[in-house]
């Protein structure tokens, strides 16, 4: 266990419990907080192995996940909501003692499913993975149990960050023109959603999508 | 310069001249020049494919073989059809005082930029760059859906995006998941996400992350393709855009995602063996076509319907290729063919229909509409016919291909099923535009009274669809059948 290693694994552990974290707020500023400080670990992690391994490129996947999902997408995010003032979440459709158990237990088959990848050059990538595996269950659990908009846009954004954490934990990033195509689709998907939030205020006096329901059939 | 840079550059250059607004003989004239010289481009580029050639660009990350040549030969088409029936659709609801200058804007820079989007995913042989090109074309929908701006399309808009991103977060995963299954023998740099070097590679591709992976892939492919159960923002997001871009999506993006499924199928039956995901696809397939049969039977919108007619045509394409022999998979691309010719009469005729009548509810719409719009009603009865696969018309040829194939093969109990569900849709279908269409007319009364039909822009490219779509039945052009034999050697042999 070297020190980069360290560091890897309190990241990733890092990332784990403010999913949960996320999953047991209701205030939405702090949820959003909280993922935001999900990001800069993100982007820690990226850091890290860029130094331990000398890829540079790597270098500006931190950069690029700080800048975007660590400040300017939780800045934007945050003056959606101060815009149309609603602050909480209402009751999910779960209580949250309820969900973090569901939690746990997605975490245990996220952390069973990753011990079946080929142990990679870096000993911790199984723990970045289980880590990663776990978030992406939280994030669509998240998705299907909340009601407010604003929260099952975060949901979306902890399965992306899971994705990011296996692109960079596993395969030590992606081409690097790949990586701005995508960050620029995600900054360009989280402005229309929140287009998309303000309009369904405007239109309904409420972001509660449970009331999205005329269409069926 | 490039003709394949080309052939992506003018859409683009279209999108952006619409996107700066002026005035609307100059939008029209743009958009439609446009896209008529995307498709000459488009079958240049085939044209070029067929000569022996390989159309590629920016290092290899865009590459035309036979598969891409198809869907992009049919993508032009459709995109011109959309571009030249939208036209006629924005002049109608115009001359309403329906449309205000920011829907103009966004019709007239949004259609070329999802033609755009659209080619360029046909055209990627970069999974990176394949990804991003599918993003495009969902962001490019969002707006597209709520243009009418109504409570139900705001729903039906958050309804896809979510589901769609969603959808788009799997395939990245996969695409991720795919790249670390090749770690050590992808290389780096741009062309290690080349999905030519994927098949180089394949026999050492790890087992474990690679299923793993295609599974995520196919499902998130899969959700833009609109294979049950991921298909419930089908039905919304069809009911709530206009016509031309229901066009795109139904046909442009079907084509495009399934594509995307062929690709990553193609990987994984080079490094698994076919039956893995054959399985899967014959599976999801199965289920879609299941799935539109009690659909269809309850359906209360004429474009609802047409969705789920929808997800029943992906799910035969995905049946047919899951089938695993070469008939099937030559079915299937023969059916993404025809489909392509005809889904767009279906859809114009029934947004016709529904335009006149200010709505797409069968109970606002009313019964028996032959005698108010007999035009807009005779190619709608028309378009069914083709759409459910009646003979003398292409996609019964191509369901006839697909079956006889799982009849001969090792799948005689999915294929039972599968013809199963096909008869019930036929009937399904019949039953619903039999009603709509011939049905006894309502109570005059409380009928309401529609628009008056003319031969308009809108209607000259319904006609024109539908002479196109029937002619095919009876003969499809030497190259166009060279190109599904190309597609089809592509997706068989994987080369």
């Amino acid at each position: 266990m070297t020190t980069s290693d360290d560091v890897l694994i309190l990241c990733a552990a890092g990332m784990l419990v403010s999913a949960y974290l996320i999953v047991g707020q209701k205030a939405l500023f702090t949820a959003i907080r909280l993922y935001g400080f999900q990001s800069l670990l993100l982007g820690i992690v990226a850091a890290t192995i860029a130094v331990s391994e000398g890829r540079h490129d790597l270098f500006v996947t931190a950069a690029l996940t700080v800048t975007l999902k660590a400040l300017l997408i939780p800045w934007f995010l945050m003056g959606v909501i101060d815009r149309i003032g609603i602050h909480r979440e209402i009751e999910p459709f779960l209580s949250v003692p309820a969900s973090l158990l569901a939690c746990l237990g997605l975490t245990v088959i996220g952390y069973r499913v990753s011990t079946g990848f080929p142990e990679g050059a870096r000993g911790v990538s199984h723990h970045l993975i289980g880590v990663a595996l776990s978030m992406l269950l939280i994030g669509l659990f998240l998705m299907v149990t909340r009601k407010k908009a604003i929260s099952q846009i975060l949901a979306l954004l902890t399965v992306e960050n899971a994705v990011f954490l296996v692109a960079v934990g596993v395969t030590s990033g992606m081409p690097l023109i790949v990586e701005l195509g995508i960050a620029f689709d995600v900054i360009l998907a989280v402005l229309i959603l929140g287009i998309l939030v303000h309009r369904i205020v405007d239109r309904f006096e409420s972001m509660d999508v449970s009331r999205l329901s005329k269409l069926k059939g | 310069m490039n003709l394949l840079v080309w052939t992506l550059g003018v859409p683009l250059i279209a999108s952006a001249v619409g996107l700066l607004g002026g005035p609307r003989k100059l939008h029209e004239a743009v958009m439609i020049s446009g896209l008529v010289l995307t498709f000459g481009l488009c079958m240049a580029t085939a044209d070029q494919f067929l000569g022996g050639g390989i159309p590629a660009a920016f290092g290899d990350a865009l590459r035309v073989d036979g598969l891409s040549a198809l869907v992009l030969v049919l993508g032009g088409f459709v995109g011109l059809l959309a571009g030249a029936y939208g036209v006629g659709y924005l002049r109608r609801n115009e001359a309403r005082c329906l449309v205000t200058p920011r829907m103009r804007r966004e019709f007239f820079g949004l259609i070329p930029a999802y033609v755009f989007a659209m080619l360029l995913v046909s055209v990627s042989n970069n999974l990176g760059i394949l990804w991003i090109a599918v993003e495009l074309t969902t962001l490019a929908s969002v707006f597209l859906i709520t243009f009418h701006d109504r409570d139900t399309s705001l729903e039906a808009a958050w309804k896809f995006l979510m589901l769609g991103s969603l959808g788009l977060g799997f395939a990245l995963l996969g695409t991720v998941l795919l790249f670390a299954a090749g770690q050590g023998h992808l290389g780096s740099g741009m062309s290690a996400l080349h999905w030519t070097r994927f098949m180089e590679v394949a026999p050492q591709l790890h087992p474990f992350t690679l299923r793993l992976g295609v599974v995520f892939a196919l499902v998130g492919y899969g959700t833009k393709a609109g294979l049950a159960p991921m298909h419930t923002w089908k039905p919304d997001a069809y009911r709530e855009a206009p016509s031309p871009a229901v066009v795109l999506m139904a046909v442009g993006m079907l084509n495009g995602a399934l594509y995307c499924v062929l690709r990553i199928h193609l990987i994984s039956k080079a490094a698994l063996g076919p039956e893995f995901s054959g399985g899967l696809l014959l599976t999801l397939g199965l289920l879609s076509v299941l799935i539109a049969v009690p659909f269809v039977l309850i359906q209360w919108n004429l474009k609802r319907l047409l969705a789920y007619s929808s997800i029943e045509h992906v799910g035969i394409m995905a049946v047919g290729v899951g089938l695993g022999a070469e008939a099937g998979v030559f079915g299937a691309l023969l059916h993404m063919t025809y489909h392509s010719l005809a889904k767009p009469v279906a859809l114009f005729s029934a947004g016709t229909l529904a335009q006149l009548h200010s709505s797409s509810d069968f109970d606002r719409i009313g019964t028996g509409t032959f005698t108010r719009t007999p035009v807009a009603s005779a190619l709608f009865v028309l378009a069914a016919l083709m759409m459910t696969g009646s003979p003398p018309f292409g996609l019964f040829f191509s369901e006839m291909t697909i079956l006889r194939a799982g009849f001969l093969g090792s799948h005689v109990k999915a294929t039972s099923i599968f013809l199963a569900a096909l008869i019930v849709l036929f009937c399904g279908f019949a039953f619903q535009v039999g009603r709509l269409v011939l049905g006894p007319p309502r109570d005059p009364a409380e009928r309401r009274v529609p628009l008056p039909e003319r031969f308009d822009f809108g209607m000259g490219t319904v006609i024109a669809a539908a002479i196109v779509a029937g002619v095919s039945a009876f003969y499809l052009p030497g190259p166009l059948m060279a190109l599904i034999r190309e597609a089809t050697r592509v997706v068989w042999g994987g080369a």
